[in-house]
């Protein structure tokens, strides 16, 4: 490669930046209907900032517009660096980016509008879905053209891992979002009653399995060597990793439907394949957390590699919780209780926003050639991310399991010995506590909006700036 | 029959089309990733794939393209 290689990197800048941005919004909703639910009245009989209403805004800013921007910001980022190649064209990379952000903000305008396909993660309507299809296919064809005229031989493991996500998310998209339109902002699905709830928690399990895990494997293998400064453990991990991983998700959906009218056997199923995935899933958290075999002093002066490294710890604990709850015996326990929720945020505060965090920090300074504006900012950061994503997680542990327990307790005569409302009740300390939790998490993400912004303004404003450039307050 | 037997006895002659693509696709699915998880652990190939874990470092030092995005 010629020392003058050229990357293609302003659109690498923009995703990276809004991902920050969408990451303070999607957590501040987040709060704010966490608040809703231990303090009703917050949402002042207002329909539009109504639990309901806004949950979707929430999930769909965190998900798609945070983790989103992230995954196509990181994924251009690395197919660039590890093929020696800029991207393969700057136009549908550019459409990639506004496409994006014309999805997210459809989706702040009509899901306050209660328009909604009301699909879990894929409530947008039609007009939207077909946005996003279009958005999402400009994306992955670029990122296989780039890989097509790469200058090296090996296609490194993190873009199999950004691949497999961009495939199977488009096959995905397109069959869970079939639907006969009745008018321009509502449609109906083509599947009914079982085989609609299948396809959708088909949908829906693989959102997590490849959008929310395969995509940020790929940032995993490739950010946690480049900050540690160390290669992967083992390459043939990875590889064994990937194949389990890919083969092993597209399995798993029927386990959100145990004791429902899904045949019994197809949910055994999915419980065995959650079981069996344990595998793969710890074989890569091991493979990620022994990269820094020999480097383990770094943590204490590398902010950034904290979250990297504490993002697999959480990765682990995730997806061996995931695993138990989809057992039936277990399942019996927790399904519609707020352990569920528990589980779901340890994943996504615990793995995806950390280690969103970490690769967008290490990019920052790449992408604009200088030190972040202040390390101590990163590391009270980090502490108020983990802090926050901890109270949150045990709040939702100790209220899920007090559900599920309160839910089937039988008095003597075979009744039910609490109301549901008795257990709403119960639930207020818990509610109030996971409120504090994600709000803690979200000073957190204001610290890095403020972090970022002002290192971009340093350089933007003095471009002279170099990796000379480091505050520390 | 035995508990097992009954626990395992499959109804052939109800199989349909679908069934059989699906049972065909999981039957080499399962053999091709074992045949994969040899080919990944054999000694022989030991050095070939672990020489890739160095890609990501082979850029360093390289323009980070300012003024071309």
């Amino acid at each position: 490669m010629q020392e003058q290689q050229q990357y293609s990197f302003e659109v690498v800048k923009w995703f990276t930046y809004m991902a920050v941005v969408y990451f303070v919004i999607g957590t501040g909703v987040g709060v704010w209907i966490a608040a809703e639910l231990a303090w009703p009245a917050l949402n002042f009989d207002n329909p539009y900032i109504s639990f309901g209403r806004l949950r979707p805004v929430h999930t769909n800013a965190v998900i798609f517009a945070f983790g989103g921007s992230t995954l196509m910001a990181s994924a251009y980022y690395v197919v660039q660096r590890t093929s020696g190649v800029r991207l393969w064209s700057d136009k549908l990379a550019w459409f990639s980016f506004w496409g994006w952000n014309l999805v997210i903000l459809g989706a702040v305008i009509t899901l306050p509008l209660g328009l909604t396909q009301s699909k879990e993660y894929a409530e947008l309507e039609w007009p939207l879905d077909i946005l996003i299809a279009a958005v999402w296919l400009a994306y992955t064809f670029n990122f296989i053209m780039t890989l097509s005229i790469r200058k090296v031989s090996h296609i490194y493991v993190a873009n199999w891992f950004f691949l497999s996500m961009m495939v199977m998310v488009t096959y995905l998209h397109v069959v869970n979002s079939l639907v006969i339109p009745v008018s321009l902002w509502k449609s109906y699905s083509i599947f009914s009653g079982v085989q609609d709830a299948m396809i959708q928690w088909w949908w829906g399990h693989n959102a997590v399995g490849f959008f929310l895990t395969a995509g940020f494997l790929g940032i995993m293998y490739y950010f946690v060597p480049k900050q540690a400064n160390r290669p992967v453990y083992s390459y043939r991990l990875s590889v064994v990793h990937f194949w389990g991983l890919a083969f092993g998700y597209v399995w798993l959906g029927a386990h959100h439907l145990q004791y429902t009218a899904l045949p019994d056997w197809t949910g055994s199923l999915g419980a065995a394949i959650s079981l069996a995935m344990i595998i793969p899933s710890w074989g890569g958290a091991i493979n990620g957390l022994f990269t820094l075999n020999g480097a383990w002093d770094k943590l204490r002066t590398d902010y950034t590699l904290r979250f990297l490294v504490v993002s697999l710890a959480f990765y682990a604990m995730s997806t061996f919780e995931g695993p138990v709850m989809s057992a039936k015996t277990v399942n019996a326990l927790s399904h519609y209780t707020d352990w569920t929720i528990g589980h779901v945020h340890s994943g996504a505060l615990g793995w995806v926003a950390m280690v969103s965090v970490g690769a967008i920090y290490h990019m920052v300074e790449k992408l604009w050639n200088t030190k972040v504006y202040s390390v101590n900012l990163i590391n009270i950061h980090f502490w108020l991310a983990t802090i926050g994503t901890v109270l949150y997680i045990t709040s939702m542990w100790v209220s899920g399991i007090m559900q599920g327990l309160m839910w089937r307790a039988y008095d003597e005569y075979g009744n039910l010995t609490y109301t549901f409302v008795e257990s709403l009740a119960e639930m207020f300390p818990y509610y109030a506590m996971r409120t504090v939790g994600g709000f803690i998490f979200f000073l957190g993400a204001c610290l890095m909006l403020f972090n970022i912004t002002v290192t971009i303004r340093k350089v933007e404003t003095n471009p002279a700036s170099d990796m000379s450039n480091v505050a520390v307050i | 029959m035995t508990k097992l037997q009954a626990y395992f006895q499959t109804d052939w002659q109800a199989m349909t089309a679908t069934d059989w693509v699906g049972l065909i696709i999981n039957v080499v699915i399962f053999i091709a990733l074992l045949v994969l998880f040899y080919w990944v652990f054999n000694p022989k190939n030991k050095q070939k794939l672990e020489a890739h874990r160095h890609l990501p470092f082979r850029d360093e030092g390289k323009s980070s393209g300012k003024k071309h995005g």
